[in-house]
């Protein structure tokens, strides 16, 4: 039985299938929460989040992206939890550097978080600690060198620079549509 | 991925969404039950009984016929004095050892099995009361439509399941308050001889006064009277609970 | 001492179905052996406040059940498994639970996490909603034990648990029995001597409304070792004693 599937029986009120989704998600969930959360935090996001799939299957377009909706839901949530707690509570540090998307004005700390987990997952897809493309993003993109100053760190040509920079930021692109998917 | 972080219980996070998403809330019906009973187990008990099937059906069928002998019978006062004691019989017996196949377990609880008798004599008497009715408005319809139809609907209706289940208020409002469920089936039975009794000094036949329409606000406001002590009884803060 | 017994004797008529039994039981698992009309069933619906004794002195979790009040405090802490728990087919295994969770008075706020606690406990958390009806005989008997242990309870009576469990589900029981005894009593009455030498750290046995044996099931075992007749150990123990108490 697959993900749309299941939606699909969790919308016409069967709570077994419920049951199966959050088996199989809940864990993930867990781990990309816990890494802007205190686990108590965690439980009571899930808990809301699997409440409210409970509650709006029914608005869910069957495409595949099943851990993405669920994602989604359990993001939100954290938010309004953090945005109960207010900012005095929040011990999450901002992004060092923009998103690709770029956000308007002060950035929603709590968005900010959720962001900054999604982004560490699609940074690693970059390559490990080291490699060409994740070197570059480090420099020009967390440190915001430019690119001259980047290509005389690194010891290479600016052109060379800038080809893996266009690199870095396609796999980075693929790599955050795909977090967005809800793939592990 | 590996597995959940150590520190997230998520067994526990289950329980809490199963917990909702398990849970049917309770009807406005049984919420008022649970106020002026004070007891949401008997509130359930009392709602619950007519989806019974088989105790239900035994102590209907006994019900009525024990009314039809009590009220349609030529004023013999046996009759109309016995009739609720083979009623009562009928529904302990149907709701109880004989037929309820979580008896025994329900001789181990806390809400005390002759309460919850109680409150299942009120529910048999109220809704074939309804039932009656509705049976009673059918063959006055008919009756005006000149279609020959047997008043027994409504002799039945007002001369017995309305009383009964004015007198099964009474005895559960009592219940309630004094916290005895022999309490409450004692000034039950006390009601019911006084209505037997009065009707037989007020039109010199006994079983007549159930069957007189006139009464029949009465024993309405006495229901109503019911309610009202025990929803007042209920906002006491308690004392010793027993 | 959540159990504590002296000289407790149940007539029916003129036959005698419990004749004096003395029992003191704290935390931990109590297996209750003996054969049919031993009296087990009998002790063990007194123990659940369903009969009265017609003689002796019983207290529960620290009260008298005789008077009304300290009986209703008692059941609210008991949990009861009776040995032919039917069921009502209409309703859903939830709804079930939390009938008799209400009915032991457990504060309504707190039933619906104590039903799924229990639902899941007994492994039925795949069929919270289904109606009783489309159970198997195994599944209807867990719903039972999940009634008996929605309210935590301190004493805990078990008449016949696994009849119809598979030996894998009886695994499962078991460990979920050695859980809840670390607070609570639970009182096992069972044919199944392995289910005693499994889960109980005390067992008594029965026999004609007497107990003639209580103590460990390795003392048990130890009883058997020339006279019984039986294929496990805690068997000849069992013939052994029974044997020695009726010659």
């Amino acid at each position: 039985m697959d993900d749309d599937d299941l939606v699909a029986r969790v919308a016409a009120g069967d709570d077994t299938a419920l049951r199966e989704l959050f088996g199989r998600h809940a864990p993930w969930l867990a781990v990309r929460l816990r890494a802007v959360l205190p686990a108590a935090d965690v439980e009571d996001v899930l808990q809301e989040t699997f409440l409210a799939a409970w509650r709006g299957a029914r608005g869910y377009r069957p495409q595949g992206a099943c851990g993405g909706w669920l994602w989604g839901i359990a993001r939100r949530q954290a938010a309004l939890l953090l945005r109960r707690r207010g900012p005095a509570d929040q011990a999450v540090t901002a992004l060092p550097a923009d998103l690709p998307a770029g956000q308007q004005g002060a950035p929603d700390p709590a968005e900010t978080a959720l962001a900054r987990a999604d982004l560490e997952v699609a940074v690693a897809a970059l390559g490990p600690a080291g490699s060409p493309e994740r070197e570059v993003w480090r420099l020009m993109y967390e440190q915001d060198r430019p690119v001259a100053e980047v290509a005389e760190m690194l010891g290479v040509p600016p052109g060379t620079v800038k080809s893996r920079a266009h690199r870095a930021r396609r796999l980075l692109r693929a790599a955050l549509r795909a977090v967005e998917g809800g793939t592990n | 991925m590996n597995g959940p972080p150590p520190d997230v219980d998520l067994g526990r996070v289950w329980i809490s969404v199963a917990a909702q998403v398990w849970h049917r809330r309770p009807s406005r019906l049984e919420r008022v039950a649970t106020r002026l009973l004070r007891s949401p187990g008997l509130a359930r008990a009392l709602l619950t009984t007519p989806s019974l099937l088989l105790p239900w059906l035994i102590a209907s069928v006994v019900v009525l016929a024990a009314g039809a002998a009590a009220t349609l019978s030529s004023g013999q006062p046996v009759t109309a004095l016995l009739a609720p004691a083979v009623a009562a019989a009928a529904i302990a017996y149907s709701y109880g050892p004989g037929i309820d196949p979580a008896w025994e377990l329900s001789c181990s609880m806390a809400v005390s099995d002759r309460m919850v008798l109680l409150a299942r004599a009120l529910a048999v008497f109220a809704v074939n009361a309804v039932l009656g009715l509705a049976a009673s408005a059918v063959s006055a319809v008919s009756a005006a439509a000149a279609v020959p139809a047997s008043g027994a609907a409504a002799a039945v209706t007002f001369g017995w399941l309305i009383p009964m289940t004015a007198v099964c208020a009474f005895a559960l409002a009592v219940a309630t308050v004094t916290r005895s469920a022999s309490a409450g089936a004692a000034a039950g039975v006390a009601a019911w001889l006084i209505t037997v009794l009065s009707g037989r000094v007020a039109s010199g036949r006994f079983g007549t006064a159930a069957t007189d329409p006139v009464l029949f606000l009465p024993y309405l406001a006495v229901g109503a009277g019911c309610a009202a002590i025990a929803l007042y009884a209920s906002r006491i803060p308690g004392g010793t609970r027993p | 001492m959540n159990v504590d017994i002296t000289g407790l004797t149940r007539r029916f008529g003129r036959h005698q179905a419990v004749a004096g039994v003395d029992l003191q039981a704290g935390p931990g698992v109590f297996g209750l052996l003996g054969p049919n009309g031993a009296g087990k069933t009998t002790l063990l619906r007194m123990m659940a406040t369903v009969i009265p004794p017609s003689a002796g002195r019983l207290r529960l979790l620290d009260r008298d059940p005789g008077a009304y009040g300290p009986r209703r405090e008692v059941r609210r802490r008991l949990g009861y498994l009776p040995q032919n728990l039917g069921y009502y087919p209409g309703f859903t295994v939830a709804e079930f639970v939390e009938y008799f969770a209400l009915l032991k008075e457990m504060p309504a706020a707190r039933v619906p996490a104590a039903v799924a606690t229990a639902i899941e406990r007994v492994d039925l958390g795949d069929r919270a909603r289904a109606k009783l009806r489309t159970l198997s005989g195994g599944m209807l008997r867990r719903v039972g034990v999940a009634q008996a242990i929605v309210n935590e309870p301190e004493l805990l009576l078990l008449d016949e648990p696994t009849a119809g469990l598979d030996p894998e589900q009886r695994v499962r029981f078991r460990a979920l029995l050695r859980e809840l005894a670390q607070q609570a009593t639970v009182v096992v009455s069972t044919h199944l001597v392995e289910d005693v030498g499994a889960a109980c750290s005390q067992v008594a046995l029965m026999d004609q409304g007497r107990i003639v044996f209580q103590g460990t099931p390795a003392e048990l075992m130890a009883r058997g070792t020339e006279q019984g007749t039986g294929d496990a150990p805690l068997e000849r123990g069992y013939t052994a004693v029974l044997a020695a108490a009726r010659s």
